[in-house]
């Protein structure tokens, strides 16, 4: 009898991996292809939603979703072995692997102490300014060294404040809310700055270059990008305080418990002088030298920099990386290169703009309109880098620039407010367990509103100046 | 009816699952006086939620830098909550007392963390932290520890959570429904001719006796013939409680057995029954006693497996 519940209950747990392996079977066989999609590129739209239907449903590992869509490309005869190997690995992988072990050993210096000591300077004891001081910070750190760093440095800041403010958080709701999301909204906000501010801006570039559109250097993203930065922080700062109403003013005592907690940390020592330096190198590499030698490998050169100066162990770097999610970005990546040399992206593309094309009679707002709201939406359900790398074909081929394509969804990527599992900064604070499924929905509409409102300013009157 | 090793093992193994300080309470307070009852070992698990797996080694870099601010895992807060509590419910208990809670005291072992406590002092309290689905979670630690009964909560998502909890853990399970500490409960034990209520019978003597609960034996038949086999384990049951003292009535009623135990439970008793033994396939499909009368009940319910 246990045999049969065992049968059941791994049934249960596996019910979509089953689903997407019938569905799966009954598409390649069952179903006669479109007559104007070719075999392959039909046998990619297969493989990329089931690999949807499983990274959404996670009835297995990332790492085995990324696995079976590397295999089925061979399996089905989408390309041979090595082709598929050669397109798994490339620079946009290189800068997730480099940026997430650069997370590790920025994290591991304890500059966090120093950072919660320079806001509150700047800011004094006022809630509002305590809120502001940190979505500013939070967006401006997020654009350059990515927002899963600055929310893992930015939350202990946070939420020591609330535990000195009250000895139960929950009694503070509004303030938790407000501080920490200051933190989750201003990264997020802020990643799009540049393009080391996240892994999906990366993949965006390595596709514009991968499909031709020509290159984007760090500081033309920047030059694009930057203004809607700081367009959205001061809104952010309003949004927060309008939705969750600290219940105190002032922190004054909270405050200065923590400054008596942060001055135990002494003076700046010289490792963590070398960590800024090493982190300042990086950057500049980045500004000066990404076109010539790559994002992903400047960003492997400071982790090689952090190792061989002794401040990170390779061990700590080795446990505390998520080499599943490397692996899942390269397969999409690969996919998504797959999806565009067979002609699978375009034929979307096409599909899309001949049926909306009948509502929407303007190709420039189709498109603009397509990109936003497929990659938004698309950024709620399942991640913000996961988005792009397999909606990033299809919106190029949508027509029109493809490097302001290329922009629009790297932009709308980030707009991922609603729920906690879009944005890495977002599904942090939702790991304090403090905030609430519902905190996403009551603020993110309204961080909806304005990014979109931001998107739509940047590129009516902001773009038309550069180009 | 003897009260055998076979009906209940001389060592016991019970699981309390705990969500957090503000709901836990009630079902922490029965789990330890449970465990008490039966002088079983007693496991504390805290099941949360799994960070989404793309962002996962964000969220555990963060909780390391956490850890460096003295900002524990909510689930260890919730953990050393439970640890004072049960300190509290027993302050007899002088082992129990000595021991103090040290989240850096921690140990990363099959897909969990386990809270590690001084042997001699909390050799028999284990306080655990997992991250997944809650029945996923329970059952993996029901298998790897070998747990003889879970106890949980009731719950919001009642109808759902039932099927999977009852048709799915290895173990007897404990579903506090609504339960409240202070409360005068009567046991109403439901009595058929399966193999389960004999040890149904075992255990609800047991608690009947820790806690001087009165206890009603209630067997129900579709017909208002009764036969031997049910007629036979109603009167077994009873004079298996009269030979322990305590105080028993017998009813016999005639209707649908779900709405009748239902009916019969109201609001003041804690329903004792037997796991079903229908085919696990046909349990998923029409469902059983158990499944049905958890789902309309409001009582806890303990489903002896």
């Amino acid at each position: 009898m246990n045999i049969y519940v065992d049968i059941l209950f791994w049934i249960r747990q596996k019910k979509w991996l089953l689903v997407a392996l019938i569905y799966g079977m009954v598409m390649h066989h069952g179903v006669t292809p479109p007559a104007d999609l070719n075999p392959a590129a039909y046998d990619a739209l297969i493989i990329i939603s089931m690999a949807l239907i499983l990274i959404i449903t996670e009835p297995l590992p990332l790492p085995a979703i990324a696995i079976f869509m590397l295999f089925m490309q061979v399996v089905l005869g989408i390309d041979t072995a090595n082709n598929v190997a050669s397109s798994f690995m490339n620079d946009a992988v290189f800068f997730i692997m480099g940026s997430l072990m650069l997370a590790v050993a920025i994290v591991s210096q304890g500059l966090d102490k120093r950072l919660a000591l320079g806001i509150i300077k700047l800011t004094g004891h006022q809630t509002w300014r305590i809120v502001a001081g940190f979505t500013a910070i939070s967006a401006i750190l997020a654009s350059f060294i990515g927002e899963h760093t600055v929310a893992a440095m930015m939350m202990p800041v946070g939420l020591t404040l609330v535990r000195y403010a009250h000895k139960d958080p929950r009694k503070v709701a509004g303030l938790t809310a407000a501080l920490l999301f200051s933190i989750a909204y201003g990264a997020t906000i802020g990643s799009i700055g540049t393009p080391s501010g996240g892994g999906r801006n990366v993949i965006m570039l390595n596709y514009l270059t991968e499909f031709g559109a020509g290159s984007v250097s760090y500081l033309e993203w920047m030059k694009y990008v930057y203004p809607m930065v700081l367009f959205q922080i001061p809104f952010t700062v309003m949004i927060i305080l309008w939705t969750f109403k600290p219940e105190q003013s002032n922190l004054d005592t909270a405050v200065r418990k923590l400054v008596v907690e942060v001055a135990r940390a002494g003076k700046i020592k010289g490792r963590e002088w070398l960590a800024i330096i090493l982190f300042a190198l990086v950057f500049l590499g980045w500004v000066f030298l990404s076109e010539d030698f790559g994002l992903g490998i400047i960003a492997l050169v400071g982790v090689f920099l952090y190792l061989a100066f002794g401040l990170v162990e390779w061990n700590e770097l080795n446990r505390k990386t998520n080499w599943g999610v490397i692996l899942l970005f390269g397969a999409a990546i690969s996919i998504g290169i797959q999806m565009n040399q067979t002609g699978a992206a375009e034929w979307v593309a096409g599909v899309i703009i001949n049926n909306l094309s009948r509502v929407i009679h303007s190709p420039e707002v189709l498109t603009g309109s397509v990109s936003v709201l497929l990659t938004g939406f698309m950024s709620n359900i399942l991640s913000s880098s996961a988005t792009v790398a397999v909606v990033g074909p299809i919106v190029l081929d949508l027509g029109g620039d493809k490097i302001l394509i290329g922009f629009t969804t790297a932009i709308a990527s980030a707009f991922g407010y609603f729920t906690a599992v879009a944005a890495p900064a977002c599904t942090i604070i939702y790991s304090s367990g403090l905030v609430r499924s519902k905190d996403f929905l009551r603020a993110g509409w309204k961080m909806g509103i304005l990014s979109i409102l931001s998107l739509l300013g940047l590129a009516l009157f902001w773009w038309p100046v550069l180009r | 009816m003897k009260h055998s090793p076979k009906i209940i093992p001389d060592t016991l193994k019970f699981l309390t699952a705990v969500s957090s300080s503000e709901y836990s309470g009630p079902t922490l307070k029965m789990g330890s006086l449970i465990a008490s009852v039966f002088d079983a070992d007693l496991g504390v698990v805290y099941v949360g939620e799994k960070a989404n797996e793309f962002h996962g080694s964000s969220v555990n870099l963060t909780r390391h830098n956490l850890d460096n601010w003295n900002i524990i895992h909510p689930g260890l807060e919730t953990l050393k909550w439970a640890l004072k509590e049960l300190q509290t419910y027993a302050p007899e208990n002088k082992a129990l007392g000595g021991i103090k809670f040290n989240s850096d005291h921690v140990y990363e072992e099959d897909g969990r963390v386990r809270v590690l406590l001084p042997e001699e002092k909390g050799g028999r309290i284990e306080l655990i932290l997992r991250e997944g689905e809650l029945v996923d979670q329970l059952r993996k630690e029901i298998q790897l520890e070998g747990y003889d009964l879970a106890i949980i909560g009731g719950s919001k998502n009642k109808r759902h959570l039932a099927h999977s909890i009852i048709q799915y853990l290895p173990s007897s399970v404990l579903v506090l429904q609504k339960f409240k500490p202070r409360k005068q409960y009567k046991l109403l034990l439901l009595v058929d001719d399966s193999q389960a209520t004999r040890k149904s019978v075992a255990w609800g003597a047991l608690i009947a006796e820790k806690l001087d609960w009165p206890v009603r034996t209630l067997t129900v038949s579709k017909t208002r013939h009764f036969g031997p086999g049910y007629q036979g384990a109603a009167d077994q049951a009873k004079a298996y409680f009269e030979s322990r003292n305590i105080e028993v009535e017998q009813f016999f009623l005639t209707g649908d057995p779900v709405n009748t135990f239902a009916e019969f439970a109201g609001d003041d008793h804690m329903i004792i029954m037997g796991a079903s033994t229908l085919n696990p396939i046909k349990q998923l499909l029409f469902g059983s006693k158990p499944i049905k009368t958890l789902a309309r009940t409001d009582v806890p319910i303990l489903i002896i497996r």
